[in-house]
């Protein structure tokens, strides 16, 4: 009982391997960073330089490093780093909280020489690996005890405050929501998970009233209906549902969207992406999207489902709770269902960060899918 | 084993069939969360077709309207020359949003052009009222030395912008500005009175929040305020949401229709004249067509330049000429009271035909009055021996009036001033004309609360008392006698939509044109006469008429050319009460009074005598008769020298058919 051994004969060359990757998550990735590049040509009024050429370039080489890794870093490696990682990005985190840089008024960057590092972002890969790794080595009866229930809490509990103290809302809660999406699938008992949900619910308000800063309470508020101005908090859904309602099946046409050529559509470089495509491709284009995702998390559910090793399950699961998680919450918040949190849509929205982590989850991803074969006895130690 | 003695106390489960139960659990769960977010863009899109608040809102968001200032209409003289138009102006402004520290960069154009901290402290305030993303103008008025100064430096000046704009312009500034007048920027309660106002409303407002807009706020600029400000155009503009300007839907646009033009009956060439000949002296003077009332004159001195309200003037320029003691900023020719003194005579002189006085009823002036009393004095202290109506108009006698006054009665007196005009406010087509005050015994009571008494009348009798008139009135008076008594009433807009053309001027019902002959030969004499008080004037004319009628300068008239004389009457009005202990030490003389108690010196007058067609009035503000070259009747006959020598009644005016073809009539 101690290692992941090779019991079946997987693809032997690299070329066997490049061969069997999962292309299907690869046309998807693909398909979503072009409609980004679509979407920053449209931005920038027509102009390759600066954001499309980058958004294009960037996701190139990470499309590069991904199939890269996948092919030649096998389970075992995750299952190797998993701690490791999760350890080292919570080292930064602390570090983050004691000589972390400010900048627009959150501390979530650590600057080491010329390197600028979101420890955070880190943490959205660590603790997916983490938790695999602790169920995958959990003997399924002792998830439901007390005791075997708290050091994934704790695992958790730990970046989760951290992260929200940096502040930033958004990824906190991803953290926290694939955190918890692991402990689900790795078999936690349905009475703690209705124990938690209570715990959760008075989380929620004690958050709501002690943690969440002015500026995120108003968004709350807004979002509940508490309070309504157009032209505070509540001014960014609302020209995004505009946008979004005047858009048609078909969309005003491509870099004719007028909420955003003329700047009435706030961050639609980043957050409000979606509503730039709705606004622009019309209710199909949106449509198109949200099933380019739909298929993607399918897919990546579909490597989980054929992983024959529960970490291999709980990574690619993981993944697929922190995509969805990004998804759905932007998507969400751009047509007013949840409220205003900084999240991008991965893949389109400009930006490196969210895509390195997606890039990263996606890497693991294939490689689970390249190596599903391999699996091994669970213990404290490989 | 701590493994062995746990797993022996719980059930047994299997890892990968509860991975796989709970994946299939979760995927559903987000199969259902796409769902959702797509029926919410659905049911978003659903809302807008059937109410459209999302494409209108989206409109409303990318559509402004922007207003087209319109040209403001051109004021023309009767011949055409061009009083007030619309001209190019060179300006600074600045786009607030542009400008990372606004004291800095504004301190730097106030050093450019050589102003001081407070007036760019003033300029920051005023501007910051202003929309953020628009130029909106730091100064306006600059000379090109000054526009070029800025524009060299504008590429170290970020948010500065160098303009130019049409702005309302005097080119013969200080000459018009009382009765044109000028426009000035709206006020915020200009803008409140526009939105209380239902025929306005919320267009005229928005019109006159345009930053290039300016509204009439004296003169004919004000009265004529329809006429002149044209229609406003506007342009349908693409916006970005900090509502700078990107694209424009030029089917939606409309231009802006330049405002009328107006011809004024003001001949420039005479109100030059007439300005220049007060120097520095406070008066005015008017002057018209007996037969049409076309105002040719009206001049007021001092006077300011209007160009300098424009843009806004200054808070120290304004006081100056607001606390002046000569009043420049008033218009002293319709607005402005005087007790008509000696030229009331005339009035007198018909009042007391009308009660039946005959040229050879004589009244012996030995230098004062006994009445009631009390003395009332004649201006000639030795007094003027026996004497008639003729030679006490010529000589200006007042204890002849005195008399005359009483036998008229105050009422035949009130009746006859009313018919020539006074105590009405007539329609010159501009603000502020004064009505002035014709006192009889009624008003007396009603008023002052006492009878009138017979001491009252002595003092009417030679234009004293409560009776107040302006200058305006005064030459009403002066061409009623001279155009043997028609009801001519002035008029300063020759030509104007909706404007009467010339009318013809009824009789005066109650004048006979026999009693005004021998009050015109009594004005003969003033001008002309030996012991005439304003034969100095009269000699100044040196015009005769040609055997073919025209008028040309006495010196180059050929032979067998007629003299063209003048008639008037002369006043003077007290500003002050002179007390009998006065009196009796010696009045004391004018030249020795402060300024303000100096008396008024006027001066009415007709021209030619044999064929009148003009006629005026000249009122000189504690003139006192000082300087006998700029006295009232001098001022008089250098204006009715030009005057006749020019004859504007008979050459044909400009017409704006002719002045402005292309605008739509």
């Amino acid at each position: 009982m101690t290692t992941l051994s090779m019991s079946t004969s997987g693809p032997n060359t690299v070329f066997d391997r490049f061969a069997k990757l999962n292309w299907g998550i690869i046309t998807i990735l693909i398909a979503l960073a072009f409609i980004g590049v679509l979407m920053h040509f449209s931005v920038s009024s027509g102009a390759w330089t600066d954001m499309p050429l980058t958004h294009g370039i960037r996701f190139t080489v990470l499309l590069f490093m991904m199939v890269f890794a996948a092919i030649f870093l096998d389970t075992r490696f995750w299952l190797a780093i998993a701690y490791p990682l999760y350890a080292g990005a919570l080292v930064l985190l602390v570090g983050v909280e004691l000589f972390g840089a400010t900048r627009m008024g959150a501390t979530r960057w650590l600057d080491i020489g010329p390197l600028s590092l979101q420890p955070s972002e880190l943490m959205k890969v660590g603790i997916v690996l983490a938790l695999s790794r602790y169920y995958h080595q959990l003997d399924p009866r002792k998830t439901g005890t007390v005791l075997w229930v708290a050091p994934p809490f704790l695992m958790i509990v730990a970046p989760v405050a951290l992260v929200m103290h940096q502040p930033d809302l958004g990824t906190s809660l991803m953290i926290l929501f694939a955190g918890v999406c692991i402990m689900f699938l790795g078999g936690l008992l349905w009475r703690i998970i209705a124990a938690g949900a209570i715990v959760a619910i008075g989380g929620a308000v004690f958050a709501y009233f002690g943690l969440l800063h002015e500026y995120q309470r108003q968004r709350v508020d807004v979002f509940l209906g508490i309070t309504q101005d157009p032209l505070g908090a509540g001014y960014h859904v609302l020209q995004s549902k505009i946008a979004i309602g005047s858009a048609g099946l078909f969309g005003r046409g491509w870099m004719q969207g007028t909420q955003s050529q003329l700047d009435f559509l706030p961050e639609k470089h980043t957050d409000f992406i979606f509503t730039m495509i709705v606004e622009e491709f019309g209710l199909l284009g949106g449509a198109l999207v949200l099933f380019l995702f739909g298929a993607l998390l399918a897919f990546t559910m579909q490597v989980a489902y054929k992983a024959r090793s529960l970490f291999g399950k709980l990574a690619a699961g993981g993944v697929a709770a922190t995509l969805a998680c990004y998804v759905f919450i932007n998507t969400a918040m751009v047509i007013g269902l949840v409220p205003v949190v900084g999240i991008p849509l991965p893949m389109i929205s400009f930006g490196g960060t969210a895509m390195v982590t997606l890039m990263a989850g996606y890497a693991i991803v294939l490689s689970v899918d390249l190596h599903r074969d391999q699996h091994g006895a669970r213990g404290w130690l490989w | 084993m701590k493994g062995k003695k746990v797993g022996s106390t719980l059930p047994k489960r299997d890892a990968t069939v509860i991975f796989n139960r709970r994946a299939a659990l979760l995927s559903f769960i987000g199969a259902g969360t796409l769902g959702a977010i797509m029926f919410r863009m659905g049911q978003l899109q659903a809302t807008n077709l059937i109410s459209g608040e999302y494409t209108d809102a989206a409109d409303e968001n990318r559509f402004d309207t922007r207003i087209i200032a319109p040209p403001r209409g051109v004021i023309y003289d009767r011949f055409g020359v061009v009083l007030a138009q619309t001209s190019k102006d060179y300006q600074v402004a600045v786009v607030q949003n542009d400008v990372e520290n606004m004291e800095e960069t504004v301190g730097r154009v106030a050093q450019i052009l050589g102003l001081d901290a407070e007036w760019a402290r003033r300029a920051i305030i005023r501007v910051r009222g202003g929309s953020r993303y628009e130029p909106q103008p730091l100064k306006e008025g600059l000379t090109w030395e000054e526009f070029n100064a800025i524009n060299v430096r504008l590429p170290e000046l970020q948010g500065i912008v160098a303009q130019s704009a049409d702005v309302r312009a005097y080119p013969f500034d200080v000459v018009y500005a009382h009765p044109i007048g000028y426009v000035q920027k709206p006020t915020q309660r200009d803008i409140d009175r526009a939105l209380e106002d239902p025929a306005q409303g919320q267009s005229r407002a928005v019109y006159l929040r345009n930053p290039h807009v300016r509204v009439g706020k004296a003169g004919l600029e004000a009265s004529l305020e329809t006429v002149l400000h044209g229609e406003a155009g506007w342009r349908k503009v693409i916006v970005n949401a900090r509502g700078v300007e990107q694209g424009e839907d030029v089917t939606e646009r409309r231009e802006p229709v330049r405002g009328s033009g107006v011809v004024l009956t003001i001949d420039h060439e005479l109100q030059r004249t007439a300005m220049q000949s007060f120097g520095d002296q406070a008066g005015s003077a008017v002057v018209m067509d007996i037969y049409t009332g076309d105002v040719l004159v009206m001049a007021s001195s001092p006077t300011f330049d209007p160009n300098l309200f424009v843009n806004g003037i200054a808070q120290e320029p304004f006081r100056v000429l607001n606390e002046d003691e000569k009043k420049p900023l008033f218009n002293k020719a319709i607005s402005g009271g005087y007790p008509p003194g000696s030229t009331f005579k005339l009035t007198v002189g018909i009042a007391a035909k009308q009660a039946g006085v005959e040229d050879d009823w004589h009244v012996n002036c030995p230098g004062y009055f006994p009445f009631g009393g009390r003395n009332f004095h004649c201006w000639k202290r030795g007094g003027h021996g026996s004497i008639n109506m003729n030679r006490a108009i010529k000589e200006s006698c007042d204890v002849y009036f005195y008399q005359a006054a009483l036998r008229a009665g105050p009422e035949r007196i009130a009746a006859a001033a009313r018919e020539f005009g006074f105590g009405v406010a007539h329609d010159v087509s501009l603000p502020n004309v004064q009505r002035g005050l014709v006192p009889d015994p009624e008003w007396w009571l009603a008023n002052r609360h006492e009878r009138w008494t017979a001491g009252l009348t002595v003092n009417y009798g030679i234009g004293q008392g409560s009776l107040v008139v302006t200058p305006l009135q005064l030459a009403i008076m002066a061409a009623r006698i001279a155009n043997n008594g028609l009801a001519v009433t002035p008029r300063l807009v020759h030509e104007a939509p909706g404007f009467p053309g010339e009318r013809r001027a009824p009789r005066l019902p109650d004048i006979s044109p026999e009693h005004l002959l021998a009050i015109r030969q009594g004005m003969f004499g003033v001008a002309n006469e030996g012991g005439g008080t304003a034969t100095r004037a009269g000699n100044m004319l040196q015009l005769k008429r040609r055997p073919d009628g025209v008028i040309v300068d006495a010196a180059t008239a050929p032979p067998g050319s007629t003299p063209i004389q003048m008639a008037g009457k002369t006043g003077t009005a007290q500003a002050r009460v002179i007390t009998a202990a006065e009196r009796a030490r010696g009045v004391i003389r004018d030249i020795d009074l402060p300024w303000r108690l100096r008396d008024h010196a006027l001066f009415v007058s007709f021209a030619p005598y044999d064929n009148p067609r003009y006629a005026g009035a000249v009122v000189l503000e504690h003139g006192g008769h000082i300087n006998p070259a700029l006295d009232a009747s001098p001022i008089t006959a250098m204006i009715m020298r030009q005057l006749l020598l020019r004859d504007p009644s008979n050459r044909p005016a400009a017409t704006l058919a002719q002045l402005e073809p292309d605008s739509r009539a």
